[in-house]
């Protein structure tokens, strides 16, 4: 007797099962023999039913061994109706979920692309908007050449400095605020002492509030994101060159916007540290 | 710089300045214009407007000692001053 095996049978035993559950048992060995995949060579459709039910014994190897011939390789998938116009149709299904997975798989990996293209996307919409205060594409110097200042919109910057507190640096604005016009260049002063008797090197960057205004807020030249070194009891002026971009003054948003404080916080950089300046670039 | 975590919110983002930084002026030569700009917008209510020649000096200060990049004056915004034409006018 053979070990454990595993009936072949059992998914197209359904097939007729449904059918059959309330007849008798040899009936369901009538209905179940349609149901058997055809090809399948063996010893006749009548064993195979009974091998079905579990009255088939198995006969011994060496019988087996004359009876059977080696088994084919399993066929290749038809279609499981012997009717023709089923089968066409079986056919036609089967196509059309080839299609329709094609057409999903093509999906997801254009969802795929799509998402890694997003960043770049992104990006390049929030530099032609203007959106969130990102840097605004097309701020060239021939801009300030030609740039006209509105002269009836007056804005006051007043400056504000900070100082990390491991940073032992006397810093501070040298003028509280300033009265300025977009499209018109202007020059501000920080001063900053070094009190100690060593050598510092220190590195700041700036915020401007309100933040929308900060992207009409433009730097020409400054002394942030690079290290700036103070000798021991050094003071020195550290000046800021900025203008406010002329279509400050179109913008609907910043109609209401009188006042802009640019506000600098130096911070002590190590020696050899290499900070990440903001940028695209 | 706030500390504020709120993600959702947009934050700042801080630019590099268009000609990069300044170089400090470790000896004070240009500390004199420096002082008349101040000077003069001490005395003008911290008008920008009406000190723009003393900044130019400034400027023109920090590109002879060679403290700042050599630029044409027009670049820097100062293209009226530098046809002898000074606007100083403003409406306040």
């Amino acid at each position: 007797m053979g070990g454990l095996w595993r009936p072949p049978w059992r998914p197209v035993a359904f097939c007729g099962w449904r059918w059959s559950h309330r007849g008798s048992a040899a009936r369901a060995a009538e209905r179940v023999v349609p149901c058997l995949r055809p090809g399948r060579s063996g010893t006749g459709g009548a064993e195979r039913a009974l091998r079905r039910l579990g009255t088939w014994r198995r006969p011994s190897p060496a019988s087996e061994l004359a009876l059977q011939p080696p088994p084919p390789p399993p066929p290749p998938r038809r279609p499981k109706s012997t009717n023709p116009f089923t089968r066409a149709q079986e056919e036609d299904w089967r196509r059309r979920n080839k299609t329709v997975l094609t057409y999903v798989a093509a999906a997801a990996v254009g969802m795929l692309g799509a998402s890694y293209a997003a960043v770049p996307l992104y990006r390049l919409y929030c530099q032609t908007t203007g959106l969130g205060g990102s840097a605004v594409a097309g701020h060239a110097s021939d801009q300030i050449e030609n740039m006209v200042p509105v002269k009836d919109r007056i804005i006051k910057v007043t400056f504000n400095a900070d100082v990390h507190a491991s940073l032992q640096w006397n810093f501070r604005p040298q003028q509280t605020e300033i009265y300025v016009v977009p499209g018109e260049t202007a020059l501000a002063f920080y001063k900053a002492k070094n009190p100690t008797d060593k050598p510092v090197i220190g590195i700041s960057t700036y915020n401007v509030v309100p933040f929308e205004a900060g992207q009409y807020f433009n730097k020409i030249q400054c002394f942030c994101f690079e290290e700036q070194r103070l000798n021991p009891q050094e003071e020195v002026d550290m000046p800021v060159f900025f203008y406010i971009d002329p279509e400050f003054a179109e913008d609907p948003r910043m109609v209401n916007v009188d006042l802009i404080t640019l506000s600098y916080t130096f911070f002590e950089a190590k020696e050899g540290q290499q900070l990440p300046v903001p940028g695209y670039h | 710089m706030s500390t504020a975590m709120n993600f959702g919110s947009k934050t700042f983002q801080p630019r590099p300045p268009d000609k990069g930084s300044f170089p400090l002026d470790h000896f004070g030569e240009c500390k004199s214009f420096k002082e008349k700009f101040m000077k003069c917008l001490r005395d003008n209510k911290f008008e920008n407007a009406l000190c723009r020649k003393e900044s130019k000096a400034y400027l023109e200060c920090r590109m002879e000692r060679q403290l700042m990049a050599q630029e044409p004056l027009e670049k820097l915004g100062f293209g009226d001053l530098t046809d002898g034409k000074p606007k100083a006018e403003t409406n306040s």
